[in-house]
């Protein structure tokens, strides 16, 4: 807890406010822009708004945000001789990248929320539809923010090891668009991908690519075990070779 | 407790084909301010980034408070130690009050821990400003109070006078020595003797990334044993016949000879004697340890 409370306290003034707010924003607002255009009502509601935010969002564009939350979460580490500070210290490498990975992981569950806020407020202002966002999508907005840990947890990986700013996110954009396809020709079986774990959540309901359109138990189940499975796995891996790596010279 | 916290038995890093730093035997005596020497190059951050496990040694190993230090026993030992390598850390974001929140946070400390490191190094008054408007001084001392705030026993600093300015550096050595006072071992590495000179009581003198001489300033004079000077008459004669010895001609018309220690130093003012020569002074020469560090450094050993 520590570690992680401390971890609070550099994301003051944080570049990755900004990120978390306007990234779901800009991309609900892009997946509706020909409906609000043309003044037209989505032709099934709630539904197609939805698939044109979430589902567009869930492909590429939530791998991308969530690499950029791991380099400016780890971009302060590189800088100066923090890492020596950090190594050098008593605290334990898996609490150091537990915590990190946490941090990423909790800003992409509130860039999660804010784009659930963002589809309700665009449905009701701009459309004015009839009633709520169906519950369903609720479920799944849960589902997601668990769903993008594995990643959050390997972003922050790459951006732990990787000095570069902007590598570990185009890493992400190839892993996901690979992960996208994998999804496509194997179906949950490409779970395996934590990329393709976080865009399998996004497109639950919607009923495009690999979803049926209807929710069921066992896409949940199917990606809540890939989850654990992958987060353990990652955080294990990164501490190994955390533990195993020399400081740069 | 015992009476040396660092230990190190033929420490070794390679990097490829290159030999960083080779067979250090290091010891650090418990309470001491050693002061690590070494032209810029020499391996002295390889050397404290090794004790710090922050990077594995090739061969050797190092023993810190008695134990091993290795990735497995590091996180324990390194509760104990504060250590500044190369620059100074801090989160440029965040104010110098948010960084030793954060070091708090991380270390477990309670405030008044954080608040003796804060007055230790006089820095106090600049709490509320962002890091990123510090001067370098202001930095480096930011540093220091994050290492000190675990008060450990023991602080491992990699050329703290770096970019400092003379005021700086005076009260960066009043600092280490009050430390010391407080019973904190302190290891400091310089490039520049004549600034831990003063405060150190153990030098360590590393060259080409080997230990050319481990010991107090006086024992290091002694090392150095410089060239005995013979004031007589007919120097010229007097240089010719010490020819055996290496003897030359100085400027001041004295006869140097070099390497002599104190017994045959009298062998060869018997000699002259006997020859005839009339003997008026017999002096070492004298040497600033400047002198001494800058022929060890350049000579490449004793």
């Amino acid at each position: 807890m520590s570690a992680l409370s401390a971890e609070l306290i550099k994301l003051k003034r944080s570049l990755a406010w900004p990120i978390v707010v306007f990234l779901p924003i800009v991309l609900v607002l892009a997946g509706v822009a020909t409906q609000l255009a043309d003044g037209r009502t989505p032709e099934n509601g709630w539904h197609t708004v939805w698939l044109q935010s979430v589902g567009f969002y869930g492909l590429f564009p939530l791998a991308i945000g969530i690499a950029i939350l791991g380099s400016l979460v780890w971009r302060v580490e590189h800088r100066g001789s923090n890492w020596n500070a950090l190594m050098s210290g008593p605290v334990a490498s898996l609490r150091i990248v537990t915590a990190k990975a946490a941090v990423v992981a909790g800003l992409t569950a509130l860039m999660q929320l804010v784009l659930l806020a963002a589809v309700i407020l665009i449905g009701k202002v701009a459309f004015g539809l009839p009633g709520m966002l169906p519950g369903e999508y609720l479920t799944v907005t849960a589902v997601l923010i668990l769903a993008t840990i594995p990643a959050a947890a390997l972003q922050s990986a790459l951006s732990m090891f990787l000095r570069s700013f902007a590598a570990p996110i185009s890493i992400a954009l190839v892993a996901s668009g690979i992960s996208t396809g994998a999804l496509m020709a194997f179906g949950n079986a490409a779970l395996v991908s934590p990329y393709a774990v976080a865009t399998r959540a996004a497109l639950l309901g919607t009923g495009s690519f690999v979803d049926t359109g209807t929710i069921t138990g066992s896409d949940i189940t199917a990606i809540l075990a890939a989850t654990a499975t992958l987060t353990v796995l990652i955080l294990a891996v990164t501490t190994m070779a955390l533990d195993r790596r020399d400081t740069r010279i | 407790m015992s009476s040396t916290i660092v230990e190190t038995s033929n420490l070794t890093k390679r990097y490829g084909q290159r030999t960083v730093v080779e067979n250090l035997n290091l010891s650090i005596p418990t309470g001491s301010v050693y002061g690590f020497l070494g032209p810029n190059g020499a391996g002295k951050s390889t050397t404290m980034k090794m004790l710090l496990s922050l990077i594995q040694p090739s061969s050797g190993e190092v023993q810190i408070m008695g134990q091993p230090m290795t990735r497995g026993t590091r996180r324990k030992l390194l509760g104990g130690i504060g250590s500044l390598i190369e620059a100074p850390p801090g989160y440029a974001h965040l104010t110098g009050a948010e960084n030793m929140r954060l070091v708090q946070r991380m270390l477990g400390l309670n405030r008044q821990q954080v608040d003796y490191a804060i007055r230790a190094v006089r820095l106090q008054d600049q709490m509320g400003k962002k890091v990123r408007n510090y001067s370098l001084g202001m930095k480096q001392r930011l540093g220091i109070a994050m290492a000190l705030a675990r008060q450990p026993q023991l602080l491992i600093l990699d050329e703290p006078t770096n970019g400092l300015d003379p005021a700086g550096i005076e009260e960066m050595r009043t600092l280490l020595r009050r430390l010391a006072g407080d019973g904190v071992t302190v290891m400091v590495s310089s490039h520049l003797l004549g600034e831990i000179d003063k405060t150190a009581n153990v030098l360590g003198i590393l060259s080409g990334g080997r230990m050319i001489f481990q010991g107090s300033r006086s024992e290091l004079m002694v090392a150095s044993n410089p060239d005995v000077r013979i004031t007589c008459s007919n120097p010229h004669a007097a240089a010719v016949t010490l020819k055996s010895f290496s003897a030359r001609l100085t400027d001041d018309g004295e006869v140097a000879v070099p390497g002599l220690d104190d017994r045959q130093t009298a062998g060869v003012v018997a000699a002259l004697v006997g020859e005839g020569f009339g003997i008026t002074g017999v002096r070492r020469q004298e040497q600033t340890l400047e002198d001494v560090f800058m022929t060890l450094t350049a000579g490449g050993g004793l």
